[in-house]
């Protein structure tokens, strides 16, 4: 769903997605330091193969994204960590196409960092339901603002608003459920055994 | 650890699981053009909007997928054709039918692929109408096979998917001894 192949966004909007993509990439990278490299690599990886479970979903088929609690974990990092994982799909199974790279890390990674920066500002370490509920907000939060953004890049594009709304909007509303539940889930036992990983960087 | 097991867990959930991206299969029987849009791994795609194009671009007819994603066109002339499917949400897929799929006995087309086939007769002579009646039949019987070759391809192979985790931890680790070499500052 969230993975635009080569040949249906035209140049302005492949253009803005390579500006935007190249200027977070530079951002992330900074945020990459030797200490948190392990976690950004096993993140990263776990991204690249999220993409391969598959919810049926009406008459298409779903995956999951976790951009929302990439970002949550990662900080700025999830950038880097989400274009290398999409590199990858792109390259290995043929998830996006090569050319609209930039498109698709700017829809996946964009929100990422956004959820990413309001977790970080809101979350509270003695207060456990309010970082599930945060978690949750954060981890469907993302999937959708993925979903508009992913709806923009085509209507920019030339496609019919309404049809693409219905359509990708339809199908992402599973996406966004499990989504916000897992990510509830992950960040809640993170932030309770381990919550100098959500403090730091 | 428990993150450990949380990737773990995942990695073992996405076994040979399949892509989600749109493929569109098609092929000659007879003089017909009959074919499948499909989400590699996941549905059919009802109901999409499809093309088919000369080789050179041109739309020739534009058409609708059934219920199970399949189509049918009639093609007049012996020629390249381009097949493009849209499921509307962002997916395109794209397919050719070669010139020599297709019985000789139709007229050839512009932009043919196969000009050192010999040229068409303008009537079909009773030969050339058993070989138009054989090809068919052979495309009929093959073309479940072929349907399975093509779903086939698309297959998320266990390779690919440790070759990715391998990449990316390779990639950072590449990152990490650069950043390692660089002084720190405090």
């Amino acid at each position: 769903m969230a993975h635009i192949p080569d040949g249906v966004v035209t140049v302005p909007v492949l253009v803005a997605g390579a500006v935007a993509s190249a200027g977070f990439l530079g951002l992330g990278l900074r945020a990459l330091t030797p200490e948190r490299m392990p976690r950004v690599a096993v993140l990263s990886a776990v991204f690249f193969v999220a993409s391969l479970i598959h919810l049926p979903a009406g008459p298409a088929s779903v995956h999951l994204i976790l951009n929302g609690i990439m970002g949550a974990v990662l900080g700025w990092a999830a950038f880097p960590a989400i274009l290398v994982a999409l590199l990858l799909q792109a390259v290995l199974f043929g998830f996006g196409g090569l050319v609209v790279l930039g498109v698709n890390a700017m829809n996946m990674g964009v929100p990422a960092v956004l959820a990413g920066l309001v977790f970080r500002a809101l979350w509270r370490r003695d207060r456990p339901r309010r970082t599930a509920l945060l978690g949750a907000a954060c981890g469907g939060g993302a999937v959708a603002l993925t979903t508009v953004m992913l709806s923009l890049s085509l209507v920019a594009s030339g496609r019919e608003f309404l049809t693409v709304a219905q359509l990708v909007v339809l199908t992402a509303v599973p996406v966004m459920v499990v989504e916000a539940a897992f990510t509830a889930a992950a960040l809640g036992l993170v932030a309770r055994v381990k919550p100098e990983m959500l403090e730091e960087g | 650890m428990k993150r450990l097991l949380l990737t773990a867990a995942l990695v073992l959930a996405a076994s040979p699981a399949l892509a989600h991206k749109l493929k569109v299969f098609a092929a000659a029987e007879g003089a017909t053009i009959v074919g499948t849009a499909y989400f590699a791994g996941g549905g059919k795609a009802q109901n999409s909007t499809g093309r088919l194009l000369a080789a050179d671009g041109t739309v020739l007819t534009e058409f609708r997928t059934d219920a199970q994603g399949g189509f049918r066109l009639d093609v007049a002339s012996r020629q390249d054709y381009r097949v493009a499917v849209d499921s509307g949400d962002g997916h395109v897929a794209e397919t050719r039918v070669a010139a020599s799929e297709l019985p000789l006995s139709l007229p050839m087309g512009e932009g043919s692929s196969t000009p050192s086939a010999p040229a068409p007769v303008a009537a079909p002579t009773p030969a050339t109408a058993g070989t138009d009646a054989i090809e068919m039949a052979v495309a009929r019987q093959i073309l479940p096979l072929r349907q399975q070759i093509d779903a086939l391809e698309e297959r998320t192979r266990f390779s690919d998917i440790m070759a990715g985790i391998g990449t990316i931890f390779g990639v950072f680790g590449i990152f990490a001894w650069i950043a390692a070499r660089r002084p720190r500052t405090p």
